[in-house]
């Protein structure tokens, strides 16, 4: 047979032969699992974070402005950002330190740390704030000294921004260690050979490398430690305008069947993870170039 | 990527002095596997030298001390008469140029470059026009003028090898060391980058160590060879005295393609299975010793001649030539030659042939 009766012999029916890649499903399978991932996101993700905002918006925009800069609510939410102004510095300090400690040292012990890491993420919150009232509660072995000293933990800023730190800490230090173990310690011996001290080597090799996982990381540190309910609502006892977050204070106003305050504040707290998703998605649009560059070489 | 041209007569890299390097007795275990075993070696100001061996040879550790990124467990190194590991991997002034190179991904050309010049303290960096001036310099000499803007994921293998190489040579190094510098590179490029940096060290005259597991690189490229073997020096020589007097069967057989007999020596002549050989033992003592040869060192033998028989088990077409493989003797060693690839087979698969050259190391 020559190739121009084979050709021929084929083309009439060339448009009902359709090639896809082998790993590409048939289109109803496709079709099928968006859909089914669509629906998902819209019954358990979108109409909630929507039911939130038309809640907190149904008395108007007045009523919305007036739950918001009611003095109990604007003390929770001063009392969030000043949690969060002290914890997530505290936890890029520890999440540095130990993924650094990890991914470029061997030492004893490095696994076991490793692991107690990602404690936080295994235990219940409710536990976490247990630790903390047991260890500085009245009833606890420094419950009295601390009394006699003046210094109130428990039931007080510093007990929930303690609550805060251990619930949120490996959220850095998860998002640091597996690329800084990718990308080894050859950038650190280069610089050190070029005669970079060890500040210099940190600061103008070591994170720059990183810093796309590390701000990721504090955004995501960010939004658990301005969001963290179960931990902080143990040890802060729930003094209004004193001991509330945003959450507890969303809390106590829903108990009170005060719904339209309780949605505004909600609100805010819905935003803010709206806000922590969109400036990801900004960042990884803007700099996807120079975030490839950093994984890969 | 560029065609890498012959290097011009350009300004040469500004430098002190080359400097002798002499190591002594060097010990290195990590944990209790040993690395490095009394390594002693001097090199020469200027010298360019090869360190080469198999993976675990212990070239890349030894490297790594030299650098600093490494601490023997015993010995000397010294720069110039002076000792070196007294001080820190920042403070040798060696060019180090790491195998995958290590480029600082998330800075320029022009900044890798620079790097080691501005992270010196304020007394010693020189002004930015200066450094300017050097950076720009390094890349004529690279050849990579043009790209300072670029970022290494923006190059190719070659061109980051040799921004790797002008970021090392920046600081003025005593001493210039490359950790397997072609290893990551196609054949080509390799062979273009191998030629072009023999130019650039006649040009700028470092005393440059290189680790290599590529003989063919090492005999082409360095001065002198130090070949290695599980944490030990087994010759250094330069690549005429290392391919033609291997001193170990190790040396002989990583350097080229080698086939080994057991034979012995008696009364200065080389006999295999007591059939006298008609090869001189070249001083070798009588007993018994292994005689080395290459395969495409040997005559194929005519008639009755004394010679090495063997049965033919494989043959495969090699270059220019056809591999035999052979099996020789009562014992059935396994050895290879080749033949013109017009030579008629003798029958029965038998072949007669005498190395016309050979080595052999007592045993």
């Amino acid at each position: 047979m020559s190739d121009e009766a084979f050709t021929s012999a084929r083309l009439p029916g060339a448009s009902a032969i359709h090639f896809r890649p082998v790993t590409v499903e048939r289109r109803r399978i496709r079709v099928g699992l968006i859909l089914v991932s669509l629906a998902f996101l819209g019954l358990f993700l979108v109409l909630p974070v929507v039911a939130v905002f038309v809640e907190a918006l149904r008395g108007g925009l007045p009523a919305f402005t007036e739950a918001i800069f009611e003095p109990d609510a604007a003390a929770a939410i001063r009392l969030t950002l000043l949690v969060a102004a002290i914890s997530v510095p505290c936890n890029l300090v520890f999440g540095v330190a130990a993924a650094w400690a990890i991914a470029k040292f061997d030492f004893k012990g490095k696994s076991l740390l490793n692991t107690l890491i990602d404690l936080p993420f295994s235990v219940s919150p409710v536990i976490a704030g247990l630790i903390y009232i047991l260890m500085f509660g009245s009833q606890s072995l420094l419950g009295p000294w601390l009394k006699s000293e003046g210094i109130q933990v428990i039931f007080a800023v510093p007990g929930i921004v303690l609550a805060t730190i251990f619930v949120t800490f490996p959220f850095v230090a998860r998002e640091l260690i597996p690329l800084m173990e990718e990308q080894g310690r050859g950038d650190e011996e280069a610089a050190l050979s070029l005669g970079a001290s060890g500040f210099q080597v940190f600061f103008r090799v070591t994170l720059p490398n990183v810093k796309w996982a590390l701000l990721y990381g504090v955004l995501l540190c960010n939004a658990r430690a301005m969001g963290e309910f179960g931990a902080v609502s143990v040890v802060s006892g729930h003094i209004r305008g004193l001991t509330n977050t945003m959450p507890l204070h969303v809390e106590i106003l829903y108990n009170e069947y005060n719904f339209a305050a309780a949605f505004a504040v909600a609100s805010l707290l819905a935003l803010l993870a709206l806000f922590t998703l969109v400036v990801k998605s900004v960042l990884e649009w803007r700099y996807a170039e120079e975030i490839a560059a950093t994984r890969r070489h | 990527m560029n065609a890498i041209n012959p290097i011009d007569a350009v300004e040469s890299v500004a430098l002190g002095a080359p400097i002798d390097v002499t190591i002594e007795n060097v010990e290195k275990a990590f944990g209790d596997t040993p690395a490095l075993h009394g390594v002693s070696l001097d090199v020469k100001a200027g010298e360019l030298v090869a360190l080469l061996g198999p993976s675990g040879s212990g070239k890349t550790t030894l490297l790594r001390i030299l650098a600093g990124l490494d601490a023997p467990t015993a010995g000397r190194v010294l720069f110039g008469g002076d000792d070196a590991l007294g001080l820190r991997v920042q403070d040798r002034n060696v060019g180090f140029v790491f195998q995958h190179y290590a480029l600082f991904r998330h800075m320029t050309v022009y900044d890798n470059i620079a790097f080691g010049l501005t992270v010196r303290p304020r007394a010693e960096r020189p002004p930015k026009a200066e450094i300017r001036k050097r950076v720009l310099h390094l890349l004529d000499l690279v050849q990579l003028s043009g790209l300072d803007k670029r970022y290494p994921s923006q190059l190719s293998g070659g061109q980051r090898q040799r921004v790797a190489l002008a970021r090392a040579l920046a600081i003025e190094p005593r001493v210039l060391l490359l950790d397997e510098p072609f290893g990551a590179l196609d054949a080509q490029v390799r062979k273009d980058l191998r030629r072009w940096l023999r130019e650039l060290h006649d040009q700028t005259g470092h005393t440059t160590f290189f680790v290599t597991h590529d003989q063919e690189e090492a005999l082409e490229l360095a001065d002198r060879v130090v070949v290695m073997s599980k944490g030990q020096i087994e010759q250094v020589g330069t690549p005429d005295e290392i391919y033609d007097a291997p001193a170990s069967p190790f040396v002989f057989g990583f350097i080229g393609e080698s086939s080994f007999l057991p034979v012995t020596v008696v009364d200065g002549a080389v006999q295999l299975d007591g059939t006298p050989l008609d090869l001189a033992a070249l001083g070798a003592p009588s007993g018994a010793a292994t005689l080395g040869f290459r395969p495409h060192d040997i005559s194929i033998v005519e008639g009755d001649a004394p010679a090495i028989v063997g049965q033919i088990i494989a043959e495969r077409r090699h270059g220019g030539a056809r591999r035999l493989e052979l099996e020789v003797g009562s014992a059935r060693h396994r050895v290879e030659i080749d033949m013109a690839v017009d030579h008629t087979r003798q029958e029965g698969g038998l072949v007669a042939f005498r190395p016309h050259r050979w080595r052999l190391f007592p045993r």
